[in-house]
């Protein structure tokens, strides 16, 4: 028999408001969606017709937890449409601050997925290792969640790090090395973490190629999206593109252990190598663009900015695409076969972030009609 | 008596998301889970059940679609409670309601929360700090022992 299990949208295993369905047979996952729209806010609606740094600035607001990648992959947008050349310096701080977020983030998930694994232990030493950082965050940009670092033409002032904030980052990256060593051995040793974890949501290769999965959710399946990899900002760094083939649950938390080294790796060279130098460039403005876009790869995959600037100096047609929508699929097919208790486990383990995915049309191919989801009314969903 | 120390030993905070940006969220989380913050010293727990709630911790603009939601979830809670709005999205409707673009205000915006339910805490900024947030749930406390059991 096919029973219905509604969760959400507002619940205790899910922090952000959205609605999972899954259906069952004997408490095993036979079929899953996942809704979404619940916090609309029309930003992209709002931002036709804002000046270019206004723009930027409520871009950043489109996600708490990767702001800096919002930021930054608006600013370098623009950038693009205007012909701006950032300096050197500024750019070496860009990277700077987004691997110490990608650092954050990553804590952060690794502390809800014990959170939804009912281990509370690993919540909390998750979140003590994340606190430093974000008070090394706090320390550079004056805010401990929209940084507000760059800028149309390299970073703000207040964010050029003196000498002594310099060596504090230096500290802090020597003091969290051994203390992520002791964490990722011990959490990956737990047998009662681990029991939960192996061989739970898991996720071909040819899915995740099929779902067009981004970030570390297709990286745990093998399939190689880095966008990292094309970036100019991140070609004078050495670092490792961290490949993994299960696919499962496990996977997908142990990705996010190492992509956190890695990034630790990154700031240790930023930091050595950090550039001399005016952190503005001068600026020459040049409006009246054609459409410019930008691929960026944020803590959950690839996110892509595209907008253009009109003859005013305002921003037009400015469209967001986040990593989550895209990984929404890979996560209701992650879920089939599953027992029940694990379904929400495998979607926290996918790291969605719904607060900028929330937008999306149904267009039927056959008639044109446009609709949009929205579970208040039915409409686009599974009937 | 038994009643009143009750329920000063465990006063019992839900976070209702609204829509917002996950900064909030975030930092609302740090305060309970962060061994830097631990809101559980103050003797706040932290509920998903409304029935058990005490404390209503609210982030977010309000959007249209978490309106209905955000209202049943008030209904539900047991007298007395109290609410706390938390962030700038939550007090003024934030930067989503108008920036002065070419369309106009958001039309998916049904904040500020004043607007809907009474509010009794506040905890401004963007993204407000631990500390604010624990202070903020801290200065409703009282309200909750001065009520009539």
């Amino acid at each position: 028999m096919r029973v219905e299990v509604p969760i959400g949208t507002v619940h205790p295993a899910l922090i952000e408001p959205f609605r999972t369905r899954l259906w069952i047979e004997d408490e095993t996952v036979v079929d899953c969606e996942i809704t979404y729209n619940a916090a609309h806010r029309g930003i992209e609606r709002i931002l036709e017709g804002v000046p270019v740094l206004k723009a930027a600035m409520i871009a950043e607001k489109v996600c708490g937890l990767c702001s800096h990648f919002h930021l930054w992959n608006s600013i370098r947008a623009t950038e693009k449409a205007m012909g701006v050349v950032p300096t050197e310096r500024a750019q070496y701080i860009r990277v700077l601050v987004a691997e110490l977020e990608r650092i954050h983030s990553h804590m952060f998930f690794i502390g809800h997925a014990c959170e939804v694994l009912g281990h509370e232990t690993f919540v909390y030493r998750a979140f003590e290792l994340r606190e430093p950082v974000m008070r090394i965050l706090f320390e550079l940009s004056g805010n401990r969640v929209h940084y507000a670092v760059p800028v149309l033409g390299g970073i703000r002032p207040r964010a050029n790090p003196s000498d002594e904030s310099l060596a504090k980052i230096r500290a802090y990256v020597k003091d969290f090395e051994p203390k992520l060593e002791a964490f990722i051995e011990r959490f990956m040793s737990d047998p009662l973490v681990m029991s939960r974890v192996t061989g739970t949501g898991v996720l071909k290769k040819a899915d995740a190629e099929e779902l067009y999965a981004v970030g570390p959710t297709a990286r745990a399946s093998g399939v190689n999206n880095d966008v990292r990899q094309q970036m100019p900002e991140y070609k004078p760094f050495d670092y490792n593109i961290i490949l993994l083939g299960a696919g499962d649950n496990k996977a997908r938390v142990a990705l996010r252990c190492l992509e956190v080294k890695e990034s630790l790796r990154i700031i240790s060279q930023a930091l050595d190598n950090l550039p001399q130098g005016p952190v503005l460039s001068d600026v020459k403005l040049n409006f009246d663009t054609g459409f410019s876009e930008a691929y960026i790869e944020a803590p959950r995959g690839e996110l892509y900015h595209v907008l253009r600037v009109d003859a005013k100096g305002k921003v037009r047609n400015y469209r967001i695409r986040t990593p989550t929508p895209t990984n929404l699929a890979s996560m209701e097919r992650a879920c089939i076969g599953d027992h029940l208790t694990d379904a929400v486990l495998t979607i926290a383990s996918c790291d969605p972030c719904l607060s900028c995915s929330s937008r999306a049309l149904v267009v039927d191919a056959k008639t044109g009609k446009e609709k949009v989801f929205d579970y208040a009314s039915g409409v686009g969903c599974r009937k | 008596m038994i009643k009143k120390t009750a329920r000063k030993k465990s006063v019992h905070a839900m976070l209702v998301y609204t829509g917002g940006c996950n900064g909030c969220e975030i930092e609302v989380l740090n305060c309970l889970f962060s061994p830097y913050y631990d809101l559980e010293q103050y003797r706040v727990m932290f509920t998903f059940n409304p029935r058990e709630a005490d404390v209503l911790v609210v982030t977010g603009p309000i959007t249209v679609r978490t309106l209905p939601q955000l209202k049943a979830i008030y209904k539900c809670m047991a007298e007395p409670k109290a609410v706390v709005a938390v962030g700038a999205c939550a007090n003024m409707g934030g930067i989503y309601v108008n920036v002065y673009g070419d369309l106009g205000p958001s039309d998916q915006i049904a904040g500020p929360l004043e607007k809907i339910i009474p509010v009794d805490g506040y905890a401004v900024g963007c993204a407000p700090r631990p500390e604010e947030i624990i202070n903020a749930v801290a200065s409703v406390i009282p309200k909750l022992m001065e009520a009539k059991p």
